[in-house]
């Protein structure tokens, strides 16, 4: 439904250029007389309602946007040549970007709101010192499950394996991607989710084919939002971020990642190699770190954000965020960790899913 | 008449680009895989093998002809009354008859079906009647019975509409004949408008059973995604798993059973009528 929504405003917007109707025109006309557009290509619903206008108003530029419902489409579109100043790709994209020279280095002078950043954001593997990379949500996969229903020391005592238990028989939604699917059974079984081990993919495999067999989960994507928002089973794998919105929604509901480690994610703003702007890209990125800005894309999205004075104040007593388990996001389990892209192992494990789907 | 044929040259470079190239493109892709730096593919059978070696596959397309044979079925069933009805009322009642039946199909496919989505789950609308009327705990989403009817609902129009369009034509003259000739009502149906009928259901039956045999999004948003078929293989084979040679091959077999399938339905078809099989 979300990636519905998606879409339609997605068009909607694309058409009216993230500006409201009634100030475009007097902002518009400045902006193509000082040349002063920036081209910004973001997934479907992650920015907050007034961070693009306000942005306009402050630097009298104009803001194109276009949206995306996944990496791979973003990868596909920038392959084909098109051209923006600011993308949001997750890390494992990132990773992919960066070796194949598609980046260009942010002008660290430009962003001062570096300084906002959380520690645990910065610095990671995909981009070693955020030469080319300025994080701005981050995230786990983990398992959303009904406490009127499930304790949670029992699904902290079975860890993923609750997935497989038959007494939630028809009870259980899967996320239908071949890297979460694979990353839960990979974990469940103690491997790594980047293994390229065929013994332990096929030991994922048998595992996912078992699953089927006792507890028939039904495989969904974004409806798993709204699904167990309004309580229709008793648990799913959900993205953290999506999760945190489900708790907001439905007090019933809380967030869990099993113990054996899951998936860490982060998205973050890049500027590649051909963008026409890239002067009011790095003042964009600036903006986004901003307290202001940040404030409203979490709020907004019910992602976590990069931002730690933010992260403080809606995570602190009475903030919109607190107590709410699937917006902490954990830095302390070794077994946790980042994905990264292989082709060939993506293919195979694509195959394998809707086999054991089938 | 040569200025006429000239006139020609735009529809059919058109339906080379549109309808020959793409079909030449699944074709070649078919046949190769991946090759070196050297040889940038190389010629094989290996998806086709690939395809009847693995249970799992031969087992989706199984359960896609059957989905797609119940469907049909259904589609016929309810669709033929409908359409008796309509061709039978009054021309300005069957004018809107008509509208009502096309309606539907203005809106989107896709909006129309998470619209099912919604009524039949768990806390939807279909499961608080049943409920109400002392049926509990069934479950509707996710299961084959919400595929189907998820599919006769999308494409039962296009049964009734060809099916009315061959009652429409029905000769009043033939039914007056056959009273006068002491057939009753039962009688006159089933040797006169069944027969004369048949090219309207064959064709409903083409324009019912090709999508629903290949259709991806209904058994996604209806089954789940751990219900498939054999559209949703060939999605992933080209859209995730990235391997568009096996994809293209799995279309072909599709084509090749459904000319196979078109072809029984029109040998039944002349079969029936008796004037050779051309249906227009």
């Amino acid at each position: 439904m979300k990636k519905i929504i998606a879409l339609l405003t997605a068009s909607m917007l694309a058409l009216t250029a993230c500006n409201a109707p009634a100030t475009q025109t007097t902002s518009d006309r400045a902006a193509t007389e000082s040349n002063n557009v920036l081209k910004f290509y973001n997934w479907g619903e992650y920015i907050g309602e007034d961070v693009i206008s306000r942005f306009e108003d402050e630097y009298n530029a104009k803001v194109i946007c276009e949206y995306y419902d996944s990496n791979e489409m973003m990868y596909t579109k920038l392959q084909a040549g098109d051209k923006y100043d600011v993308l949001i790709p997750s890390d494992y994209m990132i990773e992919r970007l960066l070796n194949e020279d598609m980046l260009q280095p942010i002008n660290k002078d430009e962003i001062p709101n570096m300084s906002n950043l959380t520690d645990s954001v910065k610095n990671l593997s995909y981009d070693s010192d955020n030469t080319y990379s300025v994080p701005f949500f981050q995230g786990s996969v983990g398992i959303v499950y009904n406490k009127t229903k499930i304790s949670p020391e029992e699904i902290k005592n079975q860890g993923w394996e609750i997935l497989r238990n038959e007494k939630y028989k028809d009870d259980i939604y899967m996320y239908d991607s071949e890297r979460d699917a694979f990353m839960i059974a990979l974990k469940a079984l103690g491997y790594s989710m980047n293994t390229d081990n065929e013994k332990e993919i096929d030991a994922a495999y048998q595992w996912l084919l078992e699953q089927k067999e006792r507890v028939n989960p039904v495989y969904v994507t974004d409806e798993v939002i709204d699904s167990m928002a309004n309580g229709l089973k008793s648990m799913g794998v959900v993205y953290s971020g999506d999760a945190a919105y489900v708790l907001r929604e439905n007090p019933d509901m809380a967030y869990f990642a099993p113990d054996e480690g899951t998936n860490l994610w982060s998205d973050a703003m890049v500027i590649p190699k051909n963008a026409e702007n890239p002067e009011l890209a790095n003042k964009f990125i600036n903006f986004m770190l901003e307290d202001e800005s940040a404030l409203d894309n979490t709020l907004t999205v019910g992602y976590t954000t990069s931002n730690k004075n933010v992260y403080e104040q809606v995570t602190a007593d009475g903030g919109d965020f607190c107590d709410n388990e699937a917006y902490v996001i954990r830095t302390d389990n070794k077994k946790d960790e980042v994905f990264h892209d292989n082709e060939v192992i993506r293919a195979k494990l694509s195959e394998l899913l809707i086999k054991v789907k089938a | 008449m040569k200025s006429f044929k000239l006139m020609t040259i735009p529809y059919i470079i058109w339906s080379i680009i549109m309808i020959i190239l793409p079909m030449v493109m699944i074709l070649f892709y078919a046949f190769i895989t991946k090759g070196n730096s050297v040889r940038q593919f190389i010629f094989t059978f290996d998806n086709f093998l690939k395809f009847f070696s693995d249970p799992v596959f031969f087992d989706v397309l199984k359960r896609s002809v059957y989905i797609a044979l119940i469907t049909t079925l259904f589609c016929i069933i309810l669709g033929y009354p409908v359409a008796y009805i309509i061709a039978r009322a009054k021309p300005k009642t069957s004018a809107i008859l008509v509208l009502l039946v096309t309606l539907p199909t203005w809106i989107n496919m896709l909006v129309r079906t998470y619209a099912w989505r919604s009524i039949l789950q768990e806390n939807g609308i279909a499961v608080a009647l049943l409920t109400l009327m002392g049926i509990k705990n069934v479950k509707l989403i996710e299961t084959e019975f919400a595929v189907i009817l998820g599919m006769v609902y999308n494409f039962i129009p296009f049964m009734i509409l060809q099916i009315y369009n061959s009652l429409s034509k029905l000769d009043e003259n033939y039914l007056t004949a056959a009273a006068d000739l002491g057939a009753n009502r039962v009688q006159t149906f089933l040797r006169i408008t069944l027969p004369l009928s048949v090219p309207g259901i064959v064709s409903g039956i083409t324009l019912v059973f090709l999508p629903a045999v290949s259709s991806f999004f209904i058994p996604k948003l209806l089954g789940g995604g751990q219900f498939v078929m054999i559209g949703n293989v060939i999605e992933n084979q080209f859209l995730t798993a990235g391997n568009w040679s096996f994809g293209s091959a799995i279309s072909l077999i599709m084509a090749i059973l459904i000319i196979i399938s078109m072809y029984i339905t029109r040998r039944l078809d002349a079969k029936i009528t008796g004037d050779g099989g051309d249906d227009k």
